[in-house]
């Protein structure tokens, strides 16, 4: 008879919020654990593969982290356009058109030096994802189209035209047939900084500092907060909300594109059809995993990240299918994103315990 | 307790019946707050109940008991004699209890009828049989309803038609109405007032929270009277020693004096409409002087969201370039300049909808507006800002728990103590006021009307309200608004027109009787 209802919570949940996640993860590694044994591989050492292969070791934690910079950058981009609730869900075609841009710079301008190089690629980069990201606004503002739509929909065009200039016009002679670029020379390609992560570290942290001081302190990122949280209200206090859109837009693409830019360069040190492989995706679930908090999003991009690297030395040591990585994946993002449900609400008990009590 | 109903001879035969509801020991907490202490009621088919009391009384905790929204510490709710344990108002709905909200629960986007489709989906759905019973409960009690009006087109008290008319499809049969009037117009009122009177002798039973002496009187037929969290008295209507009586009884203490205007001497023109049209508001012809208030009133939905919207800068005036003319400039040029100190200034009557964000904070809610006061170079002075909403905070006397406190969690009367301090912070020269006291207790309503009469000083006012004794209280000059237009503007002074103005609402002319009118309709 008794069963559960759902409250909302009326005061922040205290020790609640540490222990979802690890009650989550615990939840998914049960249930990918059964999937494991159905194929009779052990699910302890398939624990300590995965958790092995993402942090266990410095290596480990050195792949981790080159994941984790294209998945941040995307994943602060699509976050400041997610708290004015518009919906860009186009940080895959945003990320590969700055690849494009950091490439162009790259073909256009040569013999400058390492950091006006690095700097000059990473401005082109942000203003190809940049302007990428205000179609979707100017097409909103204009003729209403919704942007999660037109999002997606210019994802597939950026990527398409990404690989038009790989095949031809970019391609390498000198590359037998492959389509890629020729190599970057050594002044465009990121410096190693921290073992062997890169500097597109650095960007990481201005890029956030930046992003972080302008939604506290600025005006303008104020009125951005309010035009998320009560659009009514915005109109109320006249902020400029189609400006806002166009710029929130732009912003979120520009910060993809520099992702590009980063990957492009650090990376690969050229441009391949390969790039995009779903960092733009990712970086969603990240900005949704971290509530939108900066802080929050970096720790959840080094997580993803490593469960990334993890699933990967699962598949090469214990010969698991290449698909078992994405369902584990799937299924651990899942639970934790399930568990957040209990940071609003809680379950209380339906007791037999009726008014007549006292 | 009040087991003085039994002196009612006139309805002996009702008493055999158990009560249609029937309250016994009521009490809930809220953290150390006593809302409700021990409360015993019960409504019979038939009666109308009104519960008075200030804000904070308990009014609103005890109905959403009632209701199946929040559930009692202790105490025992009885339907038709049967404890009843409501889990949810989906429980009360199906005991037949229902109420109307004071912030109502629609879809905008959807359709009257479509509305009362909502949650009573069993199997198959017959649109046309609803919308035939729709037509049909709206003839019974008098309401003009569109069932295919979508209810963003409709005025609030056209909603609240919608509201009750979803209750009596479902067959409640006790009608919880939470300060219904408020939201209504005079005229609508009156409507209101007789459908319900038509629900109870159909054999409903009718509980309205109100703090209106006056309607109070006017419906009931039982009073009940809260008082910090109790029931202090009970009153069948013809028992009530009088209004001054009920009010003090509620109050607890002597009442004030009401709020008395003085005149203040009249200054530049601040606001200028000739021939002003936009959407539904056409042709409107005034002039606001500083330290003038000019009250439009009317049935809601009669134009006064063009109108204000024109004044705000939110809608385009589709007459010419001249006719709106605010502070001195053409609607063109006031548009283009960013608000600022000194200027206009707007308080909406959606405080929780428009004139803040609930779950920002207050230093937040401070800053919508006031923001350009405390930016240098694009960076908010957050320091100095929280300084300056202190003081609003001091000087208004708003009762919150600081400033990190959200706009939510605060009640209505401090919420709009703020949202005044914050736009009277900037100086304004012209306010645009909509039902600036709506759902507010007699003393933050007093509070705002003080203030909105102290701006006077240095501002205009366009007042938009549908209480009367608001805009009797407040105005120099009244206009009547009706279909778009305003019949009639005249001085507060001119006693016959005042008396006339409900009259004026309904659309007659000063001096032109029902049938001269009925006639020269027929004529043209």
């Amino acid at each position: 008879m008794d069963g559960f209802r759902v409250v909302r919570r009326q005061t922040p949940p205290g020790w609640v919020s540490f222990a979802v996640l690890p009650a989550a993860l615990l939840i998914a590694l049960v249930f990918c654990s059964l999937l494991l044994m159905i194929q009779d591989k052990s699910p302890v050492k398939a624990a300590v593969v995965l958790f092995q292969g993402g942090f266990g070791s410095l290596y480990a934690l050195q792949d981790t982290m080159l994941k984790a910079i294209p998945i941040f950058l995307c994943s602060l981009g699509v976050s400041v356009a997610f708290r004015m609730k518009v919906w860009n869900i186009g940080a895959e075609g945003q990320f590969a058109l700055g690849g494009v841009g950091a490439t162009w710079a790259v073909l256009t301008f040569s013999g400058l030096p390492m950091p006006l190089m690095l700097c000059l690629m990473l401005l082109c980069a942000a203003v190809a994802g940049g302007l990428w990201g205000l179609i979707p606004g100017y097409l909103r503002l204009k003729f209403g189209l919704n942007e999660i739509i037109s999002t997606l929909m210019l994802n597939y065009i950026g990527i398409e035209f990404m690989r038009y200039l790989v095949y031809g016009p970019w391609k390498d002679p000198g590359s037998m047939g492959f389509p890629m670029t020729g190599l970057f020379p050594e002044e465009a390609v990121f410096p190693e900084v921290l073992g062997y992560v890169h500097a597109g570290l650095l960007v990481c942290v201005v890029a956030a500092v930046a992003v972080y001081v302008f939604l506290q302190r600025t005006r303008l990122g104020f009125e951005l907060c309010v035009s998320g949280e009560n659009p009514r209200a915005a109109r109320y206090a006249r902020i400029p909300y189609g400006f806002l859109l166009m710029f929130v837009l732009a912003l979120s693409g520009a910060l993809a594109g520099m992702a590009g830019c980063v990957e492009v360069s650090a990376t690969f040190n050229r441009l391949q059809p390969n790039l995009c492989t779903g960092y733009g995706y990712t970086a969603i679930v990240v900005a949704w995993l971290s509530r939108l908090r900066t802080p929050s999003i970096a720790l959840f991009s080094v997580f993803v990240a490593g469960l990334l690297v993890g699933t990967d030395n699962l598949q090469v040591d214990m010969q698991v299918p290449a698909a078992f990585g994405g369902i584990l994946e799937g299924f651990i993002l899942l639970c934790v994103l399930a568990g957040q449900f209990f940071h609003s609400y809680t379950l209380v008990r339906m007791g037999r315990r009726q008014g007549g009590a006292a | 307790m009040m087991e003085n109903r039994s002196h009612f001879p006139a309805e002996d035969g009702a008493k055999t019946a158990p009560a249609l509801v029937r309250l016994e020991n009521i009490c809930k907490s809220y953290g150390p707050v006593q809302a409700n202490r021990n409360i015993c009621l019960e409504v019979h088919a038939g009666e109308i109940l009104a519960l008075l009391g200030e804000n904070g009384a308990g009014k609103s905790t005890l109905m959403s008991i009632l209701s199946g929204k929040s559930r009692q510490d202790s105490g025992t709710i009885f339907v038709d004699g049967i404890p009843a344990p409501f889990r949810s108002p989906h429980d009360a709905l199906e005991a037949g209890i229902g109420m109307v909200y004071q912030h109502f629960m629609l879809v905008e986007a959807m359709t009257v009828t479509q509305n009362l489709l909502l949650g009573q989906a069993h199997g198959i759905l017959n649109p046309k049989a609803m919308r035939e019973r729709v037509l049909e409960l709206a003839a019974r009690y008098g309401f003009e309803i569109d069932p295919d009006a979508v209810i963003s087109s409709l005025s609030m008290g056209e909603r609240q038609r919608v509201e009750i008319l979803k209750l009596l499809y479902r067959d409640c049969r006790v009608l919880i109405l939470d300060e219904p009037t408020a939201v209504l117009t005079p005229p609508e009122t009156k409507q209101l007032f007789s459908a319900l009177r038509r629900m109870a002798s159909d054999g409903k039973a009718i509980v309205f929270i109100s703090h209106k002496m006056r309607e109070v009187l006017d419906l009931a037929t039982q009073i009940s009277i809260l008082r910090r969290g109790e029931i202090v008295d009970h009153f069948l209507r013809a028992d009530v020693p009088g209004e001054r009586e009920l009010a003090e009884r509620m109050v607890g203490r002597q009442m004030d004096a009401v709020v008395v205007q003085t005149p203040v001497a009249k200054g530049e023109v601040l606001l200028e409409l000739d021939g002003a049209t936009c959407g539904m508001a056409k042709d409107l012809r005034c002039r606001i002087r500083r330290g003038e208030v000019l009250a439009v009133v009317g049935v809601a939905g009669n134009g006064q969201r063009e109108l204000v919207e024109m004044v705000t800068g939110a809608a385009r005036p589709e007459s010419g370039p001249d006719s709106v003319r605010i502070l001195g400039r053409s609607w063109q040029e006031f548009v283009k300049q960013r608000p600022g100190r000194n200027g206009l200034v707007y308080i909406p009557e959606d405080r929780k909808g428009v004139a803040t964000c609930p779950a920002l904070d207050l230093l937040d809610n401070f800053l919508l507006t006031c923001r350009d006061e405390f930016q240098r170079f694009g960076f908010l002075d957050r320091r100095r800002a929280a300084a300056a909403a202190e003081g609003v905070m001091r000087e208004y006397q708003v009762v919150a728990d600081g400033l990190h406190a959200s706009a939510g969690s605060l009640s209505g009367g401090n919420l709009q103590k703020m949202v005044l301090g914050r736009e009277f912070y900037r100086e304004p020269r012209l306010i645009v006021a909509e039902n600036p006291t709506q759902g507010l207790d007699i003393g933050a309503m007093e509070e705002v009307w003080r203030r909105i009469l102290a701006a006077r000083s240095h501002a205009g006012v366009l007042l938009v309200t549908s209480d009367l004794r608001e805009a009797v209280t407040l105005a120099d000059t009244f206009a009547v608004m009706y279909r778009g237009r305003f019949i009639d503007v005249f001085s507060h002074t001119d006693t016959e027109r005042l008396e006339a103005v409900g009259m004026m609402m309904a659309g007659i002319r000063f001096g032109e009787k029902e049938e001269e009118r009925g006639r020269s309709g027929r004529e043209a």
